[in-house]
C-alpha cells in the first residue's frame, strides 16, 4: 500500500526504487515505498567508558533516567529536543548513531548548570554536555568551537615562543573562524589605543608584529611542554 | 495442660517461631514437608544473602543448628500434617508418618513456591540452555564460577529480566514479589566480582529497592559495579542462530524496538503462594486471601494472626516477604502462640 504519511518518518528510513516492475505489475514509485525498522541491535558498552575519559563526563554511569536535568534546563525550555536525560541514557548504552543525530544541538549547552544542581544522583549533567561535545569534535562529528578555534591558537603560540602576541592570536582566530581581519571595531579600538601612545612604544608595537619576540631561553621548553600535553590526552582518551 | 506449640514449616519463619517457644519455656514441634530444613535458602541453595551479605548455609545454616541442638524443639522432616481435629488450646495433628501431635496453638510457617518460568515460554526458559532462574544463578555463584550451560564459554553479557512471574495480569500473579529487584541487583555485583569480563544489563519497569536496600544494592551495583539498568519488559526471548540468545522488547525510554545479543539471560522469578496452600487451608481450616497466600487477620491488635483463632502464621505464608522480615514475624507469631499457652495455664490455675 502507498505510504502517504512520509513526513512522519526520517527520510533515511524511506526505501523506494523509482522503477520496479514484480510479476509484471509495474510498481514503481510510491508504490514500491517500504520504511526499514527502527530497532536497535546492539549497545557498545566501551562508548561510555570514552566520554567518562573526557572530563566532565566522570559521573554518566550513575544516571537512573529521573528526567529531573531535562526538566531543569534553560535549552530544553528553548527547545525540547534538547535533552540531556536522553543523551545521557544513549551514552551509557553506547547507542552513538543516535546521539550523533543530534550533533547540532548537543554543543548548545549553556553551561547554567540547573541541571548539576538537581540531578538526585550527582551526574554533573552539565560536565557530560561538555564531554560529549568535545568528543563530537575530537571526531570530527561536529566543526570545532570557536572557542575550541581560539583556546588552539593561544596554546600554539606558547608552546612556540613562550608568550602571546595578542595581534596575532586575533589574526590567526579571525582566519581560522572565517572572519574577515579588518571588523570594525577593532580598527576604532587601535585608533583609540594608539592616539597618544609615545612613538617609541608604537614602534616597538609593530615591530613585536612582524618578529614575533620569544621569552629568553625558551629552547626546547615549548616541545617538552607539547609532549606533555600529548600524553596526558592520550593516558585520558587512549 | 498443653505445653506444645505446633510449628508447620522449617524456613526462616517456622526456624524464629520455634526459638522464641523454646526460649520461652515451652515445647516447640517441627513439622517440614522436605528431608532437611531451612526452607527456600537452603532448599534452593541461594549464594550470598540480601541483605547481611552472608552465604546461606552459614546464616540460615545456624538457625538450624540452633533449633536442632535444642531438647526442647522436636523435629518431624519429611512429614505434613494431614489432619487436624480439636480447637484453639487443644489441638491434635495426624501426620503424614502416622504420629500425633497435640499443641495448644499452631504457626505455619510455610512459605511460598518459587515461580516456574515455563509458565511463560515466550522468554525461552526450558528452550534454551542459557535462560536460567535467579536461583539457578545463585547455585551457579554459589559454586564460583559463572559460565554458559551450553558450551561452558564465559558470558560477556548477562540481562536479568526482573518481574518474572509477578505484576502480570495474564498470568493471574498481580502482586510484587517485593525481594527479586534487591536479589537481582545483588546477583548482578556477584557475578561482576566473580567474573569481571562480564558485563550485566538489567531489564525492568521500576526498581524497588525498597528502604535502606537502595544504595546499598541498587546504586551500588550500578556506580561500582557497572551494572546497566534499561527500562524495558522483555517481550521475547530467541535464539540469534550464532548460539547467542536475542532479548527482544521496548526500550520505553528510547521509544524503540530493541533486538539485543545476550549470552546469558537469568530470570528474576517472582514468590508464588505456596502450591499446598488449598491443602493447608483445608486442614486447618484457615482462609486464603484472594491471591491465593494464607490470609492475614487484622494486623493492628491481632498481630500473626489467620482467620483461625489459635492459628497463627508469619513470613512467605502471608506474601512475599523478605527473610529478615519473616524471621521476626515468626517470633512474633511464635510470642503470640506461647501467650495463648499462657492464658491457658492462668485459666487451669
Ligand atoms: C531467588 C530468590 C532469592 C532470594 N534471596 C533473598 C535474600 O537474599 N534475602 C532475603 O531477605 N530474601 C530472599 N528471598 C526471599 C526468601 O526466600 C524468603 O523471604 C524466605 O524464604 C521466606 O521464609 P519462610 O520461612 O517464610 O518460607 P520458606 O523459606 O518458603 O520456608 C517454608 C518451609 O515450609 C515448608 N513447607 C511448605 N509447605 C509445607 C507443608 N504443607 N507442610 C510442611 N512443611 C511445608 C517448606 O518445605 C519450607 O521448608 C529470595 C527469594 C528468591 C526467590
Ligand atoms: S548546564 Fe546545559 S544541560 Fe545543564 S541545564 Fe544548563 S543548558 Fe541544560
Ligand atoms: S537529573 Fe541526574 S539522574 Fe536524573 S536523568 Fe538527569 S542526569 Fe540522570
Ligand atoms: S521486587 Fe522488583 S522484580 Fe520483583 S516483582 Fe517487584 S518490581 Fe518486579
Amino acid at each position: 500500500m502507498a505510504i502517504h504519511e512520509k513526513s512522519l518518518i526520517e527520510p533515511e528510513r524511506l526505501l523506494q526504487y523509482d522503477d520496479l516492475v514484480v510479476d509484471g505489475v509495474d510498481v514503481s514509485g510510491h508504490w514500491n515505498t517500504m520504511i526499514t525498522p527502527r530497532t536497535l541491535r546492539d549497545y557498545d558498552e566501551d562508548f561510555e567508558k570514552t566520554i567518562q575519559s573526557y572530563g566532565g563526563g566522570e559521573y554518566v554511569h550513575r544516571c537512573w533516567q529521573c528526567g529531573s536535568c531535562t526538566n531543569s534546563c534553560t535549552m530544553y525550555a528553548q527547545n525540547t529536543q534538547f535533552n540531556p536525560r536522553y543523551w545521557i541514557y544513549l551514552t551509557r548504552l553506547g547507542l552513538k548513531e543516535e546521539l550523533i543525530k543530534d550533533k547540532d544541538i548537543i554543543w548548545q549547552c549553556v553551561s547554567c548548570n540547573k541541571c548539576t544542581n538537581i540531578c538526585p544522583k550527582d551526574v554533573r549533567p552539565e560536565g557530560v554536555m561538555k564531554a560529549l561535545a568535545h568528543w563530537m569534535e575530537d571526531e570530527g562529528i561536529t566543526e570545532k568551537s570557536p572557542s575550541t578555534h581560539f583556546d588552539e591558537e593561544f596554546a600554539d603560540q606558547i608552546f612556540k615562543t613562550g608568550r602571546i602576541e595578542d595581534s596575532h592570536v586575533l589574526m590567526h582566530f579571525f582566519k581560522k573562524t572565517g572572519q574577515p581581519l579588518m571588523q570594525g571595531w577593532l580598527v576604532e579600538f587601535g585608533k583609540r589605543m594608539t592616539k597618544g601612545l609615545p612613538i617609541a612604544q608604537m614602534l616597538r608595537m609593530g615591530l613585536n608584529m612582524l618578529f614575533p619576540p620569544k621569552t629568553k631561553s625558551w629552547g626546547r621548553t615549548g616541545e617538552v611542554l607539547q609532549q606533555y600535553v600529548r600524553e596526558q590526552k592520550e593516558a585520558a582518551h587512549g | 495442660m498443653q505445653n506444645t506449640v505446633l510449628v508447620v514449616g522449617g524456613g526462616p519463619a517456622g526456624l524464629s517461631a520455634a526459638a522464641t517457644v523454646s526460649a520461652s519455656g515451652f515445647d516447640a514441634v517441627v513439622v517440614e514437608k522436605e528431608e532437611v530444613l531451612g526452607g527456600a535458602p537452603i532448599l534452593s541453595g541461594y549464594a550470598k544473602l540480601v541483605p547481611s551479605g552472608e552465604w546461606a548455609k552459614d546464616a540460615i545454616g545456624r538457625m538450624v543448628t540452633r533449633v536442632v541442638d535444642d531438647a526442647n524443639v522436636t523435629i518431624h522432616t519429611a512429614a505434613k500434617v494431614t489432619r487436624l481435629e480439636g480447637e484453639p488450646g487443644n489441638f491434635t495433628a495426624t501426620l503424614s508418618n502416622g504420629e500425633t501431635v497435640s499443641a495448644g496453638a499452631i504457626v505455619l510457617g510455610t512459605g511460598f513456591t518459587h515461580f516456574d518460568p515455563i509458565n511463560k515460554p515466550e522468554w525461552g526458559f526450558g528452550t534454551f540452555e542459557d535462560v536460567l532462574t535467579t536461583t539457578q544463578m545463585e547455585q551457579m555463584v554459589g559454586a564460583g564460577e559463572i559460565r554458559c550451560p551450553s558450551d561452558g564459554r564465559v558470558p560477556q553479557r548477562v540481562a536479568i529480566l526482573l518481574c518474572v512471574g509477578s505484576r502480570d495480569r495474564q498470568i493471574g500473579r498481580e502482586w510484587c514479589s517485593k525481594i527479586c529487584c534487591t536479589v537481582s541487583s545483588n546477583l548482578a555485583m556477584e557475578i561482576k566480582e566473580l567474573s569481571p569480563e562480564t558485563d550485566v544489563f538489567i531489564y525492568y519497569m521500576d526498581i524497588r529497592t525498597f528502604g535502606l536496600y537502595e544504595d546499598k544494592f541498587y546504586w551500588k551495583s550500578q556506580e561500582e559495579f557497572k551494572t546497566k539498568y534499561v527500562k524495558a519488559r522483555i517481550a521475547e526471548v530467541t535464539a540469534s542462530g550464532d548460539g547467542r540468545l536475542l532479548v527482544k522488547g521496548e526500550d520505553t525510554l528510547v521509544k524503540r524496538p530493541i533486538v539485543i545479543p545476550f549470552d546469558l539471560v537469568v530470570h528474576a522469578i517472582g514468590m508464588d503462594p505456596n502450591e499446598d496452600n488449598p491443602d493447608i487451608s483445608r486442614v486447618f481450616g484457615v482462609g486464603l486471601e484472594r491471591h491465593g497466600f494464607i490470609a492475614r487477620a487484622e494486623h493492628y491488635t491481632n498481630s500473626c494472626g489467620t482467620t483461625r483463632q489459635g492459628i497463627y502464621s508469619a513470613g512467605a505464608a502471608y506474601g512475599p516477604e523478605t527473610i529478615d522480615d519473616s524471621i521476626s514475624q515468626g517470633h512474633t507469631a511464635g510470642a503470640r502462640a506461647v501467650a495463648d499457652l499462657y492464658a491457658l495455664v492462668r485459666k487451669a490455675g
